[in-house]
């Protein structure tokens, strides 16, 4: 008995950092959210930010990071509602992003202090937002420790 | 019965051909607003910055006939020109979205017909 706890135990502990570094892609993603946003950036997975922080870039689309990303009305309630519906609810991810960037979430910048400046600015990541240069199953939600290649320019 | 249901899919059958269009299709309503498209100044227009940061090429390329990259996220962006792409202007609703979304960015504000008409002939006969 005791052995049994132990190894069910263990298999969590080994499990738990696999676990926060997974962001799965909700498998009812409407069509919409590919092709009004993932046309520009990668499906970002809804539990990167807080219900708060979705509702502040929903509601800014006009002027969404420099660029019009507008969406008529009823494309951006569909796309609301989907990702309050599955933001993030753990305690750690919860904040309201600074300027609605995942990018200036202090989990964010926490995971990514030894990421040097110049790093960021290779041209085949160009920008934090870039998750799968390095995170290579990014697409997948993947973001764990053990799946990510630096590009060397 | 089965009348009503034939006469049913031939409406829908019709509504979905009315949909679909062509970049000449496209072309032509555009030019009907303004006026005969100039391939010449659409690419000059293309490759210009109109008082903001970036230009058409800045994220399609000249020719922009490959893949491209967005130019602050890094996202491949498909070939804009239909020889590359045959995806490309054969939705009317689609086109407009992307005018208005990315004239804004470009230029600050919408891109009138006549801009539509020369970029778009230009972009037709780009190999």
């Amino acid at each position: 008995m005791k052995k049994t706890l132990f190894f069910a135990a263990s298999l969590l502990l080994a499990a738990s950092p696999t676990f926060a570094a997974k962001m799965t892609m909700p498998a009812d993603a409407p069509a919409s959210y590919e092709a009004e946003c993932a046309s520009c950036h990668m499906a970002y997975p809804p539990a990167l930010l807080s219900e708060q922080s979705w509702k502040n870039v929903m509601s800014s689309l006009s002027k969404h990071f420099g660029t019009d990303a507008s969406v008529d009305a009823k494309t951006q309630a569909e796309l609301t509602n989907w990702l309050i519906k599955n933001a993030a609810t753990r305690q750690k991810y919860s904040e309201t992003a600074p300027e609605n960037r995942i990018t200036k979430t202090s989990w964010f910048i926490r995971k990514h202090d030894e990421v040097r400046a110049d790093v960021w600015k290779r041209a085949s990541i160009k920008s934090p937002a870039n998750c799968g240069a390095c995170h290579i199953d990014a697409a997948k939600g993947i973001f764990s420790e053990n799946n990510i290649k630096i590009p060397a320019k | 019965m089965l009348v009503k249901r034939w006469a049913i899919c031939i409406l829908v059958g019709l509504s979905f051909s009315a949909m679909a269009a062509t970049p000449q299709d496209l072309l032509k309503s555009y030019e009907a607003q303004s006026g005969k498209a100039s391939p010449v100044r659409g690419e000059q227009f293309f490759n210009a910055k109109h008082g903001k940061e970036w230009s058409c090429a800045s994220c399609h390329e000249n020719p922009p006939n490959h893949d491209t990259k967005h130019i602050v996220t890094g996202k491949v962006i498909k070939p804009l020109a239909p020889s590359a792409n045959p995806a490309r202007f054969t939705d009317e609703a689609k086109a407009e979205k992307w005018f208005k979304r990315n004239c804004n960015d470009v230029l600050g504000r919408d891109c009138t017909a006549q801009e539509k008409a020369d970029v778009l002939s230009w972009l037709m006969t780009v190999k």
